[in-house]
């Protein structure tokens, strides 16, 4: 069961989710229907968008806290633009080219310049954000085209065109990071990049690309948001960086790079904004929403890392029971081997499955 | 040459930073090099220092707190609870540093009893914190971000007291700087702090007690947070749980610029002490001379990434420097 947790990180996630929405049915019957559900998604649309791109900077060991300041600019450049005449369709297309920018601009400092990611980005979030003010100059973008907001109404099966553009990016990064090498270059970028630059990677392009998908997410996040309100606040994306962080870690991104689905990230996103909404539909006082999910978020973290230290304690057991047992030592040679390459963070997308496997047949075996 | 090696010490490029930038805004509006106008400007941006200088300890041993800005909320409003309640003014700010000091012990246990990344947890937390001061500033009656105010006049002047022909904010911050010096640089303690940067594996096998070292400095930088949360009380005479949300970045900002590595083990509390008071002079200075403080916050990040990104590129070329020597050596050797 904890084997099975620790391989699935997303499970756990889902498995909280279903308790959060379980209580909720129980505590309120009426809540028991799919709009809950649906209400929920279309809360979290910006949250999901921001955690696909955290999970593909996570995954290259990278980290951006500048995508709330590229979200407030996007937005507002895409407002600005609306405003100013500009059809829809070229003011978003210009907001997501300037996503790209930014994103490229951050992945410059991270994958050309080795700046720390942290560092550069917590650079770029000042720097961005004053960039908000530039645009707007100071106020508040209001009147957008009523084509533009309703793009986040209902449309079809009851979900916006922006919902569902969610969900196909969702598949399509999937897809992406699981099934295409460029997609598997990015973990091992993450895992070890001395490593995947031997095997003919090209590493920074990796890097850049990485950043500049995730500039692209964040401005796309924040149209979305701006569709979604109605109107652009200067401080529109504020602290979303560190609840699209949150979120990745809770799917099983790791910030040290290398492991994550988008599934789980964007599981991640669904719980942080479920907490939300279930607290206040179970009519609790709006002030205890934030102690409640950092509790939970806590609790989870401290969890899992219990978890993989377990793990990482039984996977060095296997490995120098040879040298405790001498006289299994032939039938785990094989085994060993195959443990030692495996770092001991726990479950990794590539290579782990089969050390677990390995770990799970030595124990049925002793 | 000799005056030359001086600038190889990162601290002594951030004085000459900090000396031209005063010139600079001085240069335009003269009112900026008032002694009394730089004196009492710090009290815009010292919170941020204070809280600094024990985030340096934090990130040398290679850890981050992410959760300052929220104890800085959470102790402004212990405070204004206590107050409310009829708590003796002084006892309830001592409470308030007790109430910091927890959340730094809880960080630390919560990061080494889960061996999870100290950003991943202090992350956790500071929504925790946040969410803590927002439902006892709800409890206590006053609803969402509305403050408490109405403190002890003996405690609101502390922020304009004079002492020495300098704002107490800033003398905090001084002997702060001192204290933390000390600590970091003349301690066994401050030792054991940059060998767990350096090194974790070997702190362990060398005996050293880490749990302790650890908890110790997350619980230093809770109480500068609380402490910093406090002045600011103080300075505006009123209780928000939001106090800190502005003041987190900053303060990371600060001890990065200071020259401590993001991936710990080096770094000094002079050259964070000096960043706090570039930086915040650099905001200062942009606002004298009339750009908006929209504007010079975009400004002031753009100055962190360009002094990074120089550093970086300036690593980058002493490596290729040293490659090409070695490389050169060689050659002449074999010739």
């Amino acid at each position: 069961m904890i084997r099975f947790l620790q391989n699935n990180r997303e499970a756990s996630v889902a498995i909280i989710i279903v308790m959060l929405l379980a209580i909720l049915a129980i505590s309120d019957p009426s809540y028991l229907k799919v709009e809950t559900l649906l209400s929920i998604y279309s809360n979290s649309l910006t949250l999901f968008v921001l955690a696909i791109g955290a999970t593909m900077v996570m995954a290259t060991r990278g980290l951006d806290v500048s995508v709330g300041s590229i979200m407030g600019l996007a937005a507002a450049i895409a407002g600005v633009c609306m405003n100013d005449g500009l059809g829809i369709v070229p003011a978003i297309g210009i907001a997501l080219f300037v996503g790209l920018l930014c994103g490229l601009f951050n992945g410059f400092m991270v994958a050309i310049l080795r700046v720390p990611a942290i560092v550069a980005t917590l650079g770029t979030l000042g720097f961005f954000r004053g960039c908000v003010h530039l645009t707007t100059g100071g106020s508040w973008i209001e009147g957008l085209p009523e084509a533009f907001k309703g793009l986040s109404h209902a449309w079809f099966l009851g979900l916006s065109p922006f919902a569902w553009l969610v969900l196909f990016l969702l598949a399509a990064a999937h897809i992406f990071l699981r099934y295409t090498a460029f997609g598997h270059a990015i973990f091992a970028v993450g895992d070890n990049r001395e490593g995947a630059r031997l095997l003919g990677i090209r590493v920074n392009t990796v890097q850049l690309t990485a950043y500049a998908i995730n500039g692209i997410l964040s401005a796309l996040a924040g149209i979305i948001f701006a569709a979604q309100i109605g109107f652009i606040p200067n401080t529109a994306g504020n602290g979303m960086e560190m609840r699209a962080i949150a979120s990745g870690v809770l799917g099983g991104v790791s910030l040290l790079g290398g492991t994550g689905t988008v599934i789980g990230a964007a599981l991640g996103a669904f719980f942080m904004t479920a907490i939300d909404s279930v607290l206040v539909m179970l009519r609790f006082d709006a002030y205890w929403n934030d102690m409640i999910a950092g509790a939970i978020l806590l609790i989870v973290l401290i969890g899992d890392g219990r978890i993989r230290e377990a793990m990482a304690q039984s996977l060095r057991y296997q490995k120098y029971r040879k040298f405790l047992e001498p006289d299994e030592a032939s039938i785990n040679a094989s085994a060993a081997h195959a443990t030692k390459d495996a770092p001991v963070s726990g479950a990794r997308v590539t290579g782990t499955d089969e050390t677990a496997v390995a770990a799970h047949s030595k124990e049925s075996r002793a | 040459m000799k005056s030359l090696g001086l600038f190889k010490r990162w601290e002594a490029v951030l004085a000459l930073i900090l000396v031209v930038e005063i010139l600079f805004f001085g240069a335009i509006n003269p009112a900026f090099l008032n002694v009394s106008t730089l004196l009492y400007s710090t009290s815009d941006f010292i919170h941020v220092g204070i809280v600094a200088l024990a985030l340096t300890l934090v990130i040398i041993t290679g850890g981050i707190d992410l959760s300052i800005g929220a104890v800085m909320g959470l102790s402004a409003i212990t405070l204004g609870l206590l107050w409310v309640a009829g708590v003796n003014i002084w006892v309830a700010c001592f409470c308030a540093l007790g109430a910091g000091a927890i959340t730094g012990i809880i960080n630390s246990v919560a990061i080494q009893v889960a061996q999870v990344n100290p950003l991943v947890i202090t992350l956790g937390s500071s929504f925790l914190y946040s969410g803590a001061s927002l439902v006892l500033s709800g409890l206590g009656g006053a609803s969402g971000y509305e403050g408490i105010s109405g403190f002890d006049d003996s405690f609101v002047e502390l922020a304009n007291l004079e002492v020495m022909g300098m704002p107490f904010p800033l003398v905090i911050f001084l002997i702060a700087t001192v204290v933390f010096m000390v600590l970091l640089h003349r301690t066994r303690f401050g030792r054991y702090i940059y060998l767990i940067g350096q090194n974790p594996r070997a702190t362990r096998y060398a005996g050293i007690p880490q749990f302790r070292t650890l908890t110790i400095a997350y619980a230093l930088t809770g109480i500068m947070a609380a402490l910093s949360g406090l002045v600011l009380a103080s300075y505006f005479g009123s209780a928000r749980s939001d106090f800190g949300s502005d003041a987190l970045m900053p303060a990371i900002t600060a001890v990065v610029l200071g020259g401590t590595s993001i991936y710990g083990g080096s770094g000094t509390i002079l050259g964070t002490a000096l960043a706090v008071l570039v930086v915040g002079y650099f905001q200062t200075g942009l606002q004298i001379i009339g750009v908006s403080s929209h504007i010079a916050s975009a400004l002031s990040g753009a100055l962190l990434v360009v002094v990074v990104a120089m550093r970086s590129l300036s690593e980058i070329g002493r490596a290729y420097f040293q490659l090409w020597r070695v490389l050169n050596s060689t050659g002449k050797q074999k010739a």
